[in-house]
């Protein structure tokens, strides 16, 4: 069953244009030029119930755009949208309880108070049953480990305890459909990860359909088997994360760990190298040679130590797809 | 009907809660408007005592209980909402109630109420303590009719407030500055509340004006009740304009607020 349909969507911004200086501030305190800017551009995309799906473009791309129309923050400029078999704009309160969202660069909770107030507000909200409530509060306090900084306010708390507790309030009502934009941002590696793992489990268990846009490839990789690309509010790609490696991923990695300093230039002759360090090193292989690479690199009489041999990194791979290579 | 009040007290208390945080704002803020009365009994004072006996018929004791009772008024149904929802709006926090199942219009109530209660209980105390202080200068009225009259005008004019207050606070929909705009309507809701000087001094056709707007019924209008020197039939009349202004205003809030939400761009983030 398809939980969201997007077809034909364009979303366009007004904007104005001031020109640079004083007089131009002078002139746009008078008159100001209007024009208009398409943040999205006939996009069409669905999404089945239980899916992960992963939303990549660089800044600007759309993506925020695309997720607000899809909560119904924003109209669309022409186009259908349908969550749940809802139109989000249409704001129906019905809605609304079925899906939940997490904005990493805002923030849901109320900064003065502690967590579990916030929670028991979004209670009211959300006019959750007393009991199933609690059962899922004290599921996700749980899952998310979260219990000693309840009673703290919010203002308090690190970026990632916050955001663990962002997430718990968008699940309190366990929605059917889960959007977050860059859950991961600004977090460290420890508390990404945790971010990552939690967000694995809770669709596991739960079955929720969740579209997510991160910055982080590692989000992407580790939760969603779809991503769909998107650059100058265009789909670029939209399947499935292993045949983009695949089609896209061109070369693989050899990481070379040396007893000794290496030359670059006896390296050289196995591929394209980067990141040299002496006695350590990256080599770009074509996909297809890289065994024989590797059994040349062991066989030669260079002082290597160990040797890996890596994928691309995605965030490489989409790099070449937006640079249309 | 249980789960609306439930809902209702619990956005009301937090609010409540936070501005416990801003206690020494709250509280600094009252000085100012104890002060403030104070110099306009010292401005009625000085030029009552340069040899009018009356000013437009209000002796000083009654001019000295304009301004208390007014000012108790004022202070009572006095609410801060439209930086509230200019904020809201400005940045971009009402992306984040769009999204709940609570009509922001609701939550935005009920949380002012809440927001509101400490600084409106310390002004009328602080105002009321004033009061006291000039006990045998002022005129008493202890008429039940009129004391009740003058409840229900203050509660009518609170909605109006309130719904004024989202109206103004919703122009940032349409400006990024909302300031400039909120300050001049602050001033004119000021003047046609009879806030600087009683609405009497005007002349005729701005005191009829003044009696068709909303504004003068959360001071003018119960300081005369108060001073009888307008009768209960008045009063009542006074009433039933209050409340055809509290369905217009809601009309005029619904649309403003579909309009403005095809305007919102969702900024920040």
């Amino acid at each position: 069953m398809d939980i969201i349909r997007v077809k034909n969507l364009v979303k366009s911004y007004e904007i104005y244009r001031k020109e640079p200086g004083l007089w131009g501030s002078v002139k746009s305190f008078f008159y100001r030029k209007k024009d208009f800017a398409e943040a999205v551009k006939d996009i069409s995309f669905t999404i089945k119930e239980g899916e992960v799906v992963g939303f990549l473009g660089p800044n600007g791309a759309g993506k925020t755009t695309t997720l607000k129309i899809l909560s119904g923050i924003l109209y669309p400029t022409s186009g259908s949208v349908e969550v749940l078999g809802f139109t989000p704009y249409d704001r129906k309160k019905e809605f609304k309880k079925q899906f939940g969202i997490v904005m990493g660069q805002k923030d849901q909770l109320v900064r003065m108070l502690p967590a579990m107030d916030n929670f028991l507000l979004f209670k009211e909200f959300y006019e959750a049953p007393e009991g199933e409530f609690d059962k899922t509060l004290e599921e996700l306090i749980e899952l998310l480990d979260v219990k000693e900084f309840l009673n703290i306010p919010v203002r308090k708390l690190s970026l990632g305890q916050r955001m663990r507790c962002e997430l718990i309030a968008a699940l309190l009502h366990n929605p059917k459909v889960l959007l977050l934009d860059e859950p991961t941002i600004g977090l460290d590696v420890v508390a990404q990860k945790n971010i990552r793992d939690f967000i694995r489990k809770y669709n596991q268990k739960k079955k929720t359909t969740i579209l997510l846009t991160s910055h982080y490839m590692d989000d992407i990789k580790e939760l969603c088997e779809r991503v769909i690309i998107i650059n100058f509010g265009k789909i670029i790609y939209d399947g499935k994360l292993a045949d983009l490696i695949s089609r896209y991923a061109t070369e693989k990695i050899i990481k070379i760990t040396a007893t000794d300093t290496i030359s670059k230039e006896s390296l050289g002759k196995f591929g394209r190298v980067e990141d040299y360090q002496g006695i350590r090193a990256l080599i770009r292989v074509p996909r297809d040679r890289v065994k024989s690479v590797a059994a040349e690199i062991i066989s030669s009489n260079l002082p290597v130590d160990d040797i890996f041999i890596e994928d691309m990194p995605i965030s490489d791979i989409v790099r070449a797809i937006f640079e249309g290579r | 009907m249980f789960r609306q009040l439930k809902q209702a007290s619990v956005i009301i208390s937090s609010a409540f809660q936070r501005m416990l945080s801003y206690q020494f704002s709250v509280i600094t803020y009252r000085i100012g408007e104890v002060a403030e009365v104070l110099v306009l009994i010292l401005m009625w004072s000085a030029i009552y005592s340069s040899g009018n006996g009356a000013v437009k018929g209000f002796t000083l004791n009654e001019m000295i209980t304009y301004v208390l009772v007014g000012n108790l008024c004022a202070v009572a149904v006095r609410s801060f909402l439209p930086s509230v929802v200019a904020r809201d709006i400005e940045e971009g926090k009402l992306s984040m109630f769009l999204v709940k199942p609570i009509p922001y219009i609701k939550y935005i109530f009920l949380n002012e109420l809440g927001r509101i209660f400490l600084s409106t209980v310390l002004s009328v105390i602080s105002q009321l303590c004033v009061i006291l202080f000039f006990l045998d200068r002022i005129f008493i009225n202890t008429d039940w009719r009129y004391i009740c009259l003058i409840f229900l005008m203050l509660i009518l004019a609170f909605i109006i407030e309130l719904l004024i207050g989202f109206l103004i606070g919703a122009i940032a929909f349409w400006t990024e500055e909302v300031n400039g705009l909120q300050t001049t309507l602050e001033r004119i809701k000021r003047f046609f509340s009879g806030g600087y000087f009683p609405l009497s001094l005007l002349p005729i056709y701005l005191i009829t004006a003044s009696k068709y707007l909303p504004f003068q019924y959360s001071f003018f209008a119960p300081a005369q009740l108060y001073l009888k020197k307008v009768d209960l039939g008045q009063g009542l009349e006074g009433i039933l304009i209050q409340v055809v202004w509290v369905i217009l205003l809601s009309l005029i809030v619904r649309v403003v607020w579909h309009m403005g939400l095809r305007k919102y761009e969702a900024v920040g983030s």
